[in-house]
């Protein structure tokens, strides 16, 4: 489903964020990647759909080709894919309704999407994936009005009305209380499982990747270091994974 | 340095006082005259009110039509001239093109178009047009280079177009925002209307001019009355519309 080749990016002026990263990931899988702040967890992520541009390397998801792609066409690709952010990344003024179609941008004819007019069935759509994260009676509401644990429900709302055949989603508890944390990983999991949808999720937090993931890939220092189950993520791999002196 | 900086000031408005000839004397000595003129204006002759009334419309028309036309071509100059939504070949020359017209004011507009289209409000309306159009593109971009990237990057993120992008991650975050300014440069443009009328340009300027030129100080006054009138209500409006905005 998703397929990395030698992926190197560089951050201007000169910060070496992803040093050579070689990856499948098959369909339907719940892979969560592990490691420090600056390991390169986000960069990886945003390099899937090119909101990062790689200095070089291939990626391809879906059978598109997200690299080398010109812009209609990356469009068309990132449409199959859903982002989830940590800042939730909802427009705060704009309804909760509103923000989830804009998962919709990508296939509805771009003039009238302009003018705010939305075909009646990608509006049932954009509700049906309000309802399966419980958010429907909130739809009228202002976005910046729900609680942050609501806000998170809502931007994954926004990547499933996409009809993402991926979701990647960079740290998406972070921002939020640890109770809530199991809550948004729940809803991650039952898409997972439910929509056989392959998932991407970086975490910080070790247990909680544990929990859900099926394939855990540790980072550091852009560069992968660890690819297994869960079961396998020994303390001694977690120490390596977190440890502060720098690989030698 | 910081003395240095003080001496600095200190002798340059020295000289600027006496290079305009400003004489605290003089001043004292010329204040009898403008309670003499204070005098006679009261009190203020109210047969002139249905023209001082007739006036103050044409002024808040002037600015009304003048500020909601430059409300409007301003959006896209406000997008053109925003750092973080162009190329630095686009920013640098719409910046340019903004601060050479921003730098002249409405009066001189005003003179302008009197001179291109005749009298009137008309050239008032084109005047307040030229003037807010690169004021408010100037406050747009600004704004739009002030948002949260976040919602930006989750619009693009989702195969969004250019336009869609600009549509739903950036204009619900500056809407708000712009409306607030367009309401403050009618506030404005309301009170750089009133002197429109100096120059022919339509308004309630025009009265007041005429009565101060024919020595008609009670009939200026009652225009003046009329003048802060109109001014107070329009701003007392306004800002309790800026206050429901932001």
């Amino acid at each position: 489903m998703i397929d990395v080749a030698g992926l190197r990016v560089v951050l201007p002026p000169a910060t070496v964020a992803l040093d050579g990263v070689d990856l499948e990931i098959g369909a339907g899988e719940f892979v969560v990647i592990l490691g420090r702040s600056g390991a390169g967890k986000t960069t990886f992520l945003r390099a899937l759909n090119r909101l990062v541009e790689p200095t070089a390397g291939r990626v391809t998801i879906a059978g598109h080709a997200v690299t080398g792609a010109a812009a209609a066409e990356l469009r068309v690709v990132r449409r199959h894919i859903g982002m989830v952010f940590q800042q939730f990344n909802l427009v705060r003024r704009a309804s909760v309704l509103d923000n989830v179609l804009a998962g919709r941008l990508g296939y509805v004819a771009p003039l009238p999407s302009l003018l705010g007019r939305f075909p009646e069935p990608d509006r049932r759509l954009a509700l049906e994936c309000l309802e399966q994260v419980g958010l429907a009676h909130l739809a009228g509401r202002r976005a910046d009005t729900l609680s942050g644990g609501e806000q998170q429900r809502a931007a994954i709302a926004r990547a499933l009305a996409q009809e993402p055949d991926v979701i990647l989603a960079d740290e998406p508890t972070a921002s939020l209380d640890p109770g809530l944390a199991s809550s948004i990983m729940d809803i991650l999991r039952r898409i997972n499982v439910d929509r056989g949808l392959t998932l991407v999720v970086s975490q910080h937090q070790l247990e909680t990747a544990l929990a859900y993931a099926s394939r855990v890939i540790g980072f550091r220092r852009g560069r992968v270091v660890f690819d297994g189950p869960p079961s396998a993520v020994t303390p001694a791999v977690a120490n390596a994974l977190y440890a502060d002196a720098p690989a030698a | 340095m910081r003395r240095a900086a003080v001496f600095v000031a200190v002798v340059t408005l020295a000289w600027v006082a006496w290079d305009t000839g400003a004489d605290p004397v003089r001043f004292i000595r010329g204040l009898p005259w403008m309670f003499d003129f204070l005098r006679r204006m009261l009190p203020p002759d109210l047969r002139v009110l249905p023209q001082a009334l007739a006036g103050a419309l044409a002024t808040v028309e002037i600015a009304l039509l003048g500020t909601a036309v430059a409300a409007v071509l301003a959006l896209p100059l406000g997008f053109l001239s925003a750092r973080n939504v162009v190329p630095p070949g686009v920013f640098y020359p719409a910046r340019t093109v903004l601060n050479f017209f921003r730098s002249v004011d409405t009066l001189v507009y005003a003179l302008i178009f009197v001179a291109a289209v005749g009298l009137g409000p008309f050239p008032g309306v084109l005047a307040v047009i030229a003037y807010t159009t690169t004021s408010l593109a100037k406050l747009y971009s600004e704004t739009i280079e002030g948002i949260d990237p976040g919602p930006v990057d989750a619009v693009m993120a989702t195969g969004a177009t250019r336009l869609q992008v600009l549509r739903f991650g950036v204009l619900p975050q500056v809407l708000p925002l712009f409306l607030s300014y367009v309401l403050y440069r009618l506030e404005s443009n309301i009170r750089a209307a009133t002197v429109l009328g100096f120059v022919g340009a339509g308004g309630i300027g025009f009265y007041l001019q005429t009565y101060l030129r024919l020595i008609d100080y009670p009939a200026a006054s009652t225009v003046l009355l009329v003048t802060v009138a109109m001014v107070m209500v329009v701003d007392g409006l306004s800002s309790r519309l800026r206050d429901r905005l932001v």
